[in-house]
């Protein structure tokens, strides 16, 4: 049966923000439908409208014809709309079977020989019995599939789903969802990733700022038309000069390992590489593959061997980060908000934690505070940090904002070696950009960078060498020119 | 020396006594934290409970009455604690302190015309076939209702967590809140449930220490049993079998310093009086030392608030 969903007029106020503009849609079972738009457009609002997790303060939504009050997630449950969520909704310590009866009230029987057959059907091969923390990204993906499809939905929604998974893995994705569109599923498929769109999608709705700008068909598009759309400007294309290479060591990994107690965690094991003055190493790998414990091994936040980390000569590896930070080595970690910043502070604040003893914050015990002001001010022109209120605390930052004056706050003491995880993560095209051309120069003021990041397009732009990270373990080290992102994809899915 | 076999099972038996309020209290506090919420106000709880049993059977004369009202005592006590904490969203700690401090105060100023009244003789079960078997008839024989009721409850427990569908429900919000939340569960009712329950079996536990254990009522008389029991759901690593393991070791140790301080062992009564609370968490920490099991049986969402926001 043909299956017919319409949002009318739909709109999402939040204080400050206009998350959903009027938006109007209809989609029609058959087609896969791309939802495409940056971070903060307003896609992942939408979509949990639709899967009732947000209400909307205006608008309706019609699943042929009827109109749909969706009040709760049972309600889209109900209705037959199944929503596979960005961020997963699993209980990582029950187990994969028990993660999928929790919404079912029939017989366990009954729903594992269901699970059986649509895991059949599909090629799924998942452990029912273990843990949910156990299954790597990709496999608590599937279970979340599963568990849409269990209740056989007529509409299937899938917000950002790639972010987590290889390119192979992606690939089987895309098999699935078509398999899916074939048997009368009508799919809606949220992304910022053109590629992904290109490839799988029939039509397009590209939102922008909360509003709906366009809504066309695949085959009238192609990536650079898309990628205006969706920014709002013509996008200046960054490319990394080759630097000279040099031959001059900075820092030097030697069997490096560090093993964990917890279930969360990965082991690193026997952790080697070097990386020379003014070179970009970057660090590829599919996220929970060990690029936090090895960032944290690499920043101090987890204390190693002295003799496994030599830098500038020195053997720093029982080092705290303050520590290192005064042999010129700075830190950018992946979670703005938790870990390089303290929400609830001022940004001149936040400025003044990386506490530099040739800074002069801080006159016997007190504060300096003019001198943190003056400091944080240069911080925010030098680094284009759009606002020119340093009193404001830092959670009300964008991410992009937020980015730069992390980035500017470590760089303004001119390190010599720059370590960052995942910088421009949910950043919007713009900051991205200013990002990596920062990043470029500091490689070019003969300073060195490891870049350990999810984004594989990323890695190929800005680094030199690369390696994979795959279950604590790194490949080994190439030459970036060598280097294809189907190869990276490959070695990040753990073959040799 | 001849020592009487029956001797024994009594001394057993009156271990197993000591360490009902323990279980009853544990595994309702264990049923609360599994769902992500803590709340440290078991001693206030069980203490409200104890007068309120007290006071209900002189003044209505039915046992009946008194451990029910004893229980509903219990619920509206933890009412407060779960309409502060779900719905006012308050920092679940300070909370359950104030709620301890709360019950602590107002059974003392009930109890002020309670104390010195002697109790009622509680029925106890099966009385007669206590001398029919040798050793086992004193531990399995002639106990009260509420008796049976703690033993089987820790079974009951892990059967309910691990068997069915509530159970699984409640560990899933304890584990992550959101997701149950995306997943159409309404973790404030399933909560505020949990707290009530809680609530109910610290309540039943406070009844049973003065009306079957020490039948009257002396002021502050739960004397710690509800922190006891506090770190009885903690260090079983949430773990109701565990817990039961634990609180006979705590009864136990208790029962034989009591003996030993009879009998006039010379070791420092202060540290008999310790022994107990030292031994059962020593214990309990090295039957659960594995930290991968540990991981897997905490709710990871234990006493954080959760608002849900539209």
């Amino acid at each position: 049966m043909n299956t017919n969903l319409k949002i009318s007029n739909v709109t999402k106020i939040y204080p400050g923000c206009v998350a959903n503009d009027n938006i109007s849609l209809e989609f029609n079972s058959g087609k896969i439908y791309a939802l495409l738009g940056e971070n903060g457009a307003g896609k992942s609002t939408l979509v949990k409208i639709l899967s009732g997790v947000i209400i909307p303060d205006e608008g309706k939504i019609y699943l042929n014809e009827n109109n749909l009050k969706l009040n709760s997630p049972l309600d889209a449950k109900k209705n037959d709309i199944g929503m596979v969520f960005q961020h997963f909704n699993l209980f990582e310590t029950l187990s994969v079977f028990e993660n999928l009866i929790i919404d079912s009230d029939e017989q366990r029987e009954s729903v594992r020989e269901k699970i059986d057959a649509i895991m059949k059907k599909y090629n799924f091969s998942i452990d029912l019995d273990i843990p949910v923390l156990n299954l790597s990204a990709g496999q608590k993906q599937k279970v979340e599939i599963i568990r849409c499809l269990i209740r056989s939905p007529k509409v299937l929604i899938m917000d950002e789903p790639t972010s987590v998974l290889t390119e192979q893995e992606t690939s089987e994705l895309f098999l699935s969802l078509k398999k899916f569109s074939d048997e009368g599923i009508l799919i809606i498929y949220i992304t910022h990733k053109l590629k992904e769109v290109m490839q799988l999608c029939d039509e397009v709705a590209v939102m922008r700022r909360g509003k709906l700008v366009s809504v066309s068909e695949i085959k009238n598009e192609n990536i650079e038309s898309l990628a205006n759309k969706m920014v709002g400007q013509n996008l200046k294309t960054i490319k990394k000069k080759k630097a000279k290479t040099s031959s001059d060591q900075l820092i030097k990994i030697t069997n490096l390992n560090f093993t964990s107690e917890d279930p969360f965690e990965t082991n690193l094991m026997d952790i080697n590489f070097s990386v020379n003055r003014g070179e970009c190493l970057g660090i590829a790998g599919i996220s929970g593959n060990g690029q936090s414990e090895l960032f944290q091994v690499l920043s101090g936040e987890i204390i190693s061997e002295k003799n496994s980390i030599e830098f500038n000569n020195n053997y720093i590896g029982d080092l705290s980060p303050q520590e290192r930070r005064e042999y010129l080595m700075a830190f950018s970690p992946e979670d703005r908000l938790e870990q390089a910043a303290i929400p609830q502070m001022k940004i001149f604040e936040n400025v003044a934690l990386n506490n530099f003893k040739s800074s002069n914050f801080f006159n016997n015990g007190l504060i300096n505070e003019n001198k943190i002001k003056e400091h944080s001010k240069k911080i925010i022109s030098d680094f284009n940090v759009n606002t020119d209120n340093i009193e404001l605390k830092s959670q009300f930052l964008s991410g992009g904002n937020l980015q730069k004056l992390i980035i500017g706050r470590e760089l303004i003491t001119s390190p010599d070696l720059l370590i960052c995880f995942n910088p421009t993560w949910g950043l919007d095209v713009g900051a991205i950009n200013y990002i990596h051309e920062t990043l470029i120069k500091i490689n070019e003021q003969n300073k060195s960078i490891i870049l350990i990041s999810t984004d594989t397009d990323e890695l190929l732009k800005l680094s030199d060498k690369i390696s994979v990270i795959h279950k604590g373990k790194l490949s080994k080290i190439m030459n970036s020119e060598e280097v294809t992102s189907e190869k990276l994809g490959i070695l990040m899915g753990g073959a040799n | 020396m001849i020592i009487d076999i029956n001797f024994i099972g009594l001394i057993i038996a009156s271990i197993m006594a000591s360490a009902v309020p323990l279980i009853l209290a544990s595994c309702g506090e264990l049923i609360t934290e599994r769902s992500g919420v803590l709340n440290l106000g078991v001693e206030g709880m069980m203490i409200i409970g104890a007068i309120s049993g007290f006071a209900l059977m002189t003044v209505t004369g039915s046992l009946i009455i008194a451990i029910f009202g004893a229980m509903l005592a219990g619920v509206l006590i933890s009412t407060i604690f779960a309409f502060l904490t779900q719905t006012l969203i308050t920092n679940h700690v300070a909370t359950g302190l104030a709620l301890t401090i709360f019950g602590i105060g107002i059974s003392a100023m009930i109890g002020k015309n309670f104390v010195g009244i002697p109790g009622k003789e509680f029925p106890v079960l099966f009385e007669g076939l206590k001398d029919t078997i040798p050793l086992l008839g004193p531990i399995l024989f002639g106990h009260s209702i509420v008796f049976y009721f703690a033993f089987a409850l820790p079974f009951i427990t892990s059967y309910f967590l691990k068997k069915t569908k509530i159970g699984l429900i409640v560990r899933a919000i304890g584990d992550s809140p959101e997701s149950a939340s995306n997943q159409g569960i309404n973790v404030r009712l399933v909560r505020y449930a949990c707290i009530l329950y809680g609530g109910a079996m610290s309540g039943l536990a406070g009844a049973y220490l003065s009306m079957i254990y020490t039948p009257q009522w002396i002021e502050n008389m739960t004397g710690g049993r509800g922190w006891i029991a506090l770190a009885l759901v903690v260090f079983s690593t949430w773990n109701p079998i565990k817990i039961l393991i634990g609180a006979m070791i705590f009864g136990g140790l208790t029962i034989i310093q009591f003996h030993m301080q009879a009998i006039g062992v010379r070791i420092p009564v202060q540290f008999l009086t310790a022994l107990p609370y030292i031994v059962t968490i020593i214990v309990l920490v090295v039957i659960s030392r594995d930290s991968r099991k540990i991981r897997l049986s905490t709710p990871s969402s234990l006493g954080k608030s959760f608002h849900k926001d539209n």
